[in-house]
């Protein structure tokens, strides 16, 4: 098909000008996928090749000692790698936006692997988070801030988090909730608060819906990784260990853990 | 060894092999085709994406977009490769080499255009400024690219307001393409520190005079916008769904920041026809291609007359 007389004959036929010059839509626009099926380009790949080994030969670089390491913890105990990466959150939020950042919650799902005993290297964060998720700070109410809890605990047991204390009581029907901040002070339900997350929870992964809703959210663009290695630096640096946080940020009975695990829990 | 001057060397040996460009199409005035080749949010993903990364695992990688450029510019011709935004942050490699390596393998790969995404500001306007420097120091035989905004006001930052262009036009045989970019609003993703000395305008209005500059002034064939506004925000801020309906004359939107796939572009209505809108994800997993072909002779009044692209 071609319509160029037609195109041609037109603006005499409509009486208009033929300075404009217009495009035409073209018949198709596509998605071309990058993949293994494209041979690499050697120019590009003679630039990268000694750049990707410096990369890799950085990840053997020690990082900082962890004497007693750090774990996600066994079924019924509490993660205190998980509550470690939650503070490194809090502080990392706090020098992003220059304000204090009260609470910070991450996802144990996203922590894919332990910290052992001994000598960390940069390789072991990169175990520990391969995501490229990145820390977010969104504003809260106290209120919601405790319903965010409340959905971490009802959907695992209790996310990951810096600057509050969670007490479960009651029974597995009828749980009853009690947060305060850290310093064991009342949360007030209407004040605003400023709470770092990562993107992945924000954006609804693991579903928290109450995060969602949080609002002015600023994102970093700090990986968490990033502000882990960071974290792990200065310690390194200062010829300090990484210790484990102490545990009693979430206290559940057993009998309202199992319940949780069995899917048969409410508030 | 310092790294600049690694790239640049490796840079100096490499434009050897570099092959010229191919001219395509008879020059007859405003009759003409062109295709652009986009990226967005490429995200120092040098490298493709390994294993457990779900549907776009294995895919991406510099060296084979590369390859994929080279072939369709000795294929086509008349070729324009931009990039809408946000090449900064994501992986070691940007931690490392602080956006240098990124630009000056977008120079390498023979990039025309690029725009400012909010991460590109990461570090802050000074290490923008050094990855942008290390990028034009590279020997190579490509030109380096430009980077285009049109609505942030670079007054109080000197030293970008010098690489940074409101717009910029192409000339192609029988086809003059202009090109302009606009930028995401600092609030809630960029820290006061790190835009220091650069205000964010309206887009919609800082587009309208470009615009009307490169139709009426600048007799342009074609109008591409390279946004990084993100695809729909639904009303809530500036996007690249709406914005054809506040400002006419824009053929194509490239567009990033939302890191939406898109399987072809969208069709927007607008006061002058239509715009095309188009996003290819994220990490450079995907390459984006938009064929315009322009008719000697076609009217915007009768742009329903649609000419199909050869292809
Ligand atoms: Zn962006």
């Amino acid at each position: 098909m071609n319509l160029k007389p037609f195109s041609l004959l037109l603006p005499a036929l409509l009486g208009l000008s033929l300075a404009a010059q217009t495009p035409v839509p073209p018949a198709k626009g596509v998605v071309l996928p990058v993949n293994a099926a494209i041979p690499e380009d050697p120019e590009i790949q003679k630039v990268i090749a000694p750049l990707a080994a410096e990369i890799k030969a950085t990840f053997d670089l020690p990082l900082v000692k962890a004497p007693q390491g750090l774990f996600r913890g066994r079924r019924g105990e509490e993660n205190l790698l998980g509550y470690w990466v939650a503070d490194a959150m809090r502080l990392a939020a706090q020098g992003a936006i220059n304000a204090p950042v009260r609470f910070a919650i991450t996802n144990a799902g996203g922590l894919r692997s332990n910290l052992r005993a001994g000598q960390l290297k940069v390789a072991d964060i990169f175990e520990l988070m391969p995501f490229e998720n990145e820390l977010v700070v969104v504003e809260l109410t106290g209120a919601e801030l405790i319903q965010v809890v409340s959905e971490g605990i009802a959907r695992r047991g209790g996310e990951p988090c810096s600057g509050i204390i969670a007490r479960v009581e009651g029974s597995p029907e009828k749980g009853i909730l009690t947060v305060t901040w850290a310093d064991g002070s009342l949360i007030d339900p209407k004040a605003t608060v400023k709470v770092a997350t990562s993107d992945y929870l924000y954006g609804g992964g693991d579903s928290i819906p109450t995060l969602k809703t949080g609002r002015k959210p600023f994102t970093t663009g700090i990986t968490l990784r990033q502000l882990l290695l960071d974290q792990c630096g200065v310690l390194g640096k200062a010829n300090q260990d990484l210790l484990p946080p102490a545990p009693g940020r979430y206290s559940i009975p057993v009998p309202i853990q199992e319940a949780i695990r069995d899917k048969k829990f409410k508030f | 060894m310092d790294r600049r001057t690694f790239l640049a060397a490796l840079g100096a040996t490499a434009a050897a092999t570099q092959l010229p460009l191919q001219a395509a199409a008879e020059p007859v005035q405003g009759s003409g085709r062109i295709t652009l080749l986009h990226t967005n949010d490429t995200h120092s993903r040098i490298e493709p994406f390994g294993p457990g990364n779900g549907a776009i695992s294995g895919l991406g990688g510099v060296t084979r977009r590369a390859t994929l450029i080279k072939q369709l510019r000795q294929q086509l011709g008349s070729v324009l490769l931009l990039d809408a935004g946000d090449t900064f942050q994501g992986t070691p490699y940007f931690n490392r080499y602080k956006g240098r390596l990124d630009y000056q393998l977008m120079r390498m790969m023979g990039y025309d255009a690029g725009t400012l995404g909010n991460h590109d500001f990461d570090n802050g306007v000074g290490p923008l400024v050094e990855a942008l420097e290390a990028m034009e120091q590279l020997q190579h035989a490509n030109a380096p690219f430009a980077l285009l905004n049109c609505n942030y006001d670079f007054k109080g930052a000197p030293a970008l307001a010098k690489r940074v262009r409101p717009y910029q036009v192409k000339t192609f045989p029988g086809l003059r393409v202009g090109l302009t970019g606009v930028g995401v609003a600092f609030a809630g993703l960029v820290s006061d520190k790190n835009h220091e000395g650069i205000t964010w305008r309206d887009p919609y209005e800082s587009l309208k005079p470009v615009v009307k500059h490169l139709r009426e002034v600048e007799k342009v064939d074609l109008v591409v916008l390279l946004s990084h506004l993100g695809y729909n925000l639904n009303g809530t801020a500036p996007d690249d769904l709406r914005l054809p309906g506040a400002v006419a004359g824009i053929d194509a939107i490239i567009g990033g920041h939302s890191h939406t796939f898109l399987e072809a572009p969208t069709k927007v209505p607008q006061a002058q026809g239509e715009t095309l809108v188009f996003q290819v994800g994220f990490g450079g997993v995907n390459l984006g291609r938009m064929d315009f072909a322009v008719a000697k002779g076609t009217v915007r009044a009768a742009s329903g007359s649609a000419l199909p692209v050869l292809a």
